[in-house]
């Protein structure tokens, strides 16, 4: 073996001779454990180049003590630069995702959207004829503005549909009608009224094509700006009011200062109360302020209460409903009102105080709505204890969950203690994916190890952008069949069915927590520590596997 | 015909096992650059025969024969001396690389475990070859020692992660 090794080296490093790859081939031939090492070594090759090109290779934290290598390289060679040094044989495998990416161009749709995420780097056509100039993969969120309320909201067919709270990107926003209002990262504050459709460009820059617009602009926001055709109305601190209509585009300034830039009259100053109208053929006339049609930030808040009170309302009618469900196993609503007295009072019906949870570290927060709590999970300690007698067959977990960020590993959403028999984790990776296994026998034998369990990982579903928003995540396991099902806010993100030899018919809970992990079952920081960098605000366990309507369902109703 | 729902079945299957394919390509091609080449073939080729993709098929017994076609047809082009191995030897090694690649998400994670467990010092051999790509000579040179050293070194780290992947992944393993 220690032959095949040597030659299998020199093989990979390229200093084979025709010599050595006849024999290599020929222990390959003869030889069963060579060709096991072969397969072994070649699946870790794949798989170190697999982690690299998704950008995890910064799982090795001193590695980038490489850098010093790097540099002392460069510093003798002047000719060994960036292509010697940083990129590792070739082209990334972001070529293959690409081609996936062309298929979608082909007219397919929706889950699609997965394959974007499912890599660190992001794919475009470029990358297919460009592969070499791949940007470096941090996860940084490239958003220009936030989108920070919604009302009776209804997004243009074929357009982004973003959800409150979402970090904006540059590109096209068309809204059929509602309201949204747009916090530009420059601080100014825009409500927008639909229908409207709008370009942001950058931080301090959109080009409106139409729509109802009122702008709030800090000092230091001061130079924000909207295009209108080729007039900029550029705002010097203040509030102003836009309204673009295929005729005509009207602004009126309520407060301050705003100049008007255009090709044909150079620069014009409104001040407050001053209002114009521009036809399209250019001609502008002087009309009065109406600020009443333009919906403030203060009048959006009351709509905004409206909307909220009706959801929340539509919520706490379907949870109570939900708590006589034979198949609930455990059920946190977080709708506990008065003090609460370090515990999370379980909600199924009829009451078993048993189910109780100990709420340790974990601070109480405002929840979906203001009007109801969540718990905010931060430090390492933060947990809920709870403690869920019995044996069940199949499960569905199901939880509204805010994340801040994925610091650990695995991120805790619920584990039982230790990992034994029948038991369930459900975690979600520092790669944004969801993850869920049931452990399907004890320790394997020394002597002839075999798995234990079978853990389904869901495509990425969490990126940065998405910190802070609620959102609702379900995973369901049937435990007849061994399939697995991951669905984020109502939509399947994911389903495999696990090797029949790991299905695990008889499935328990026991002593467990949210968003931590109690009784870890080795020492190592890295593998031990899972507390979850977010909060939730409710939580669900059934026995059974529930359909995909009614996650859908249960995601429709909670929906802040 | 190529029904909306088959194909969006098909492209989630495509885009959920290409990790898996390119362990099976890679393992047989063992070169990275054409190992991507062949995937991305493999990839056109399972494209135009989607309609034989039968969606409530097992899809990666399928896919891994048209890539298996696709690695004999590279080897062919590339001729017999420059490649390890030749027609004879991916069928006979084909079987235990569908295996070892069915289970290449889990062998990823736990390496990510195992290259934890490693020594600073090995961890950055292993970074410096296998993720930076530098070679061997370069590494010797930097780290002041000769290529044989730091071919014994990085043999004995590879065995090393060898074995404690396939202990995570047949022990009692992550959870």
């Amino acid at each position: 073996m220690e032959e095949f090794e040597s030659l299998f080296f020199d093989w990979e490093s390229g200093s084979l001779d025709e010599d050595g790859l006849a024999r290599l081939r020929q222990l390959l031939r003869s030889n069963e454990e060579a060709r096991s090492y072969f397969v072994q070594q070649q699946m870790i090759g794949a798989a170190l180049r697999l982690d690299f090109d998704a950008g995890l290779e910064s799982l090795t934290p001193e590695a980038s003590s490489g850098e010093t290598l790097t540099t002392r390289t460069d510093s003798k060679d002047e000719r060994t630069t960036v292509s010697a040094t940083q990129q590792p044989s070739g082209p990334s495998i972001v070529r293959l995702w690409a081609v996936a990416a062309g298929m979608l161009i082909c007219g397919l749709t929706a889950r699609m959207v997965y394959l974007e995420n499912s890599n660190a780097r992001v794919v475009t056509e470029s990358t297919v004829s460009q592969p070499e100039t791949e940007t470096p993969r941090e996860a940084t969120s490239d958003g220009i503005a936030l989108l920070t309320r919604t009302v009776d909201i209804r997004w243009a067919d074929g357009t982004r549909t973003p959800q409150t709270g979402d970090a904006l990107t540059p590109g096209k926003l068309a809204i059929d009608e509602g309201y949204a209002q747009i916090e530009f990262f420059c601080g100014a504050t825009v409500v927008v009224e639909g229908p409207a459709e709008l370009d942001l460009k950058s931080s301090t820059l959109a080009r409106v094509h139409r729509g109802k617009f009122r702008a709030q602009v800090p000092p230091a926001a001061r130079g924000f700006s909207l295009e209108v055709d080729d007039m900029t109305v550029v705002d010097l601190g203040t509030e102003f009011g836009l309204d673009v209509s295929p005729g005509a585009t009207n602004v009126q300034v309520f407060d301050g200062e705003v100049e008007l830039r255009s090709n044909l009259h150079s620069k014009q100053l409104l001040t407050a109360g001053d209002a114009i109208e521009r036809t399209n053929a250019g001609a502008i006339k002087t009309t009065s302020t109406t600020p009443d049609d333009f919906v403030d930030i203060a009048g959006l808040e009351t709509r905004v209460g409206g909307e909220r009170q009706a959801r929340l309302l539509r919520w706490q009618t379907w949870s109570k409903r939900l708590r006589r469900d034979p198949r609930l196993i455990a059920y946190y609503s977080f709708d506990q009102s008065g003090v609460w007295q370090r515990k999370l009072l379980s909600s199924v019906e009829p009451a078993d105080r048993e189910l109780d949870g100990a709420i340790v570290g974990a601070a109480r927060v405002d929840g979906r709505w203001q009007e109801k709590s969540a718990l905010e999970f931060k430090r390492p300690g933060d947990r809920v204890r709870v403690n869920v007698p019995g044996e069940y067959g199949s499960l569905t977990f199901a939880c509204w969950v805010k994340i801040d960020s994925l610091d650990r590993w695995y991120n805790s959403l619920f584990l039982t203690d230790a990992y034994n028999q029948g038991e369930p984790h459900w975690q979600i990776l520092d790669t944004g994916q969801l993850f869920f296994s049931v452990r399907h026998k004890a320790d394997s034998d020394k002597k002839n190890p075999t798995p234990t369990h079978q853990p389904v990982l869901s495509p990425v579903f969490w990126k940065p952008s998405m910190s802070g928003r609620w959102m609702h995540l379900a995973t369901t396991y049937d435990a007849g069949s061994g399939l697995i099902r991951h669905y984020l806010d109502g939509e399947q993100l994911h389903e495999e069915s696990i090797d029949p030899a790991l299905v695990v018919n008889t499935t328990r809970i026991g002593a467990a927590s949210i968003g931590n992990w109690s009784i870890p079952t080795r020492p190592d920081e890295r593998f031990a520590i899972r507390n979850l960098n977010g909060s939730f605000d409710e939580f669900a366990i059934f026995s059974a596997a529930l359909t995909a309507d009614e996650i859908q369902e249960m995601y429709a109703n909670g929906k802040p | 015909m190529k029904d909306s729902g088959n194909t969006e079945s098909f492209v989630r299957q495509l885009t959920e096992n290409q990790p898996r394919l390119y362990g099976y390509v890679y393992s047989l091609i063992g070169d990275h650059n054409k190992a991507s080449d062949v995937l991305l073939e493999t990839n056109l080729t399972l494209w135009r025969k989607l309609d034989q993709f039968e969606h409530d098929k097992p899809f990666l017994p399928w896919a891994f024969s048209i890539a298996r076609f696709q690695v004999m047809a590279s080897i062919r082009d590339q001729g017999r001396d420059r490649m390890l191995l030749d027609p004879e030897l991916v069928d006979l090694l084909s079987g235990e690389v569908e295996r070892g690649a069915e289970r290449l998400e889990n062998v990823r994670l736990s390496l990510r475990e195992c290259l934890q467990s490693l020594a600073p010092k090995n961890r950055q051999l292993i970074e410096h070859r296998y993720f930076r790509g530098l070679p061997i000579g370069k590494i010797a040179e930097t780290a002041e020692r000769s290529v044989s050293a730091i071919k014994t070194s990085i043999m004995r780290i590879r065995r090393e992660l060898a074995k404690c992947v396939e202990r995570k992944l047949e022990g009692p393993s992550i959870s």
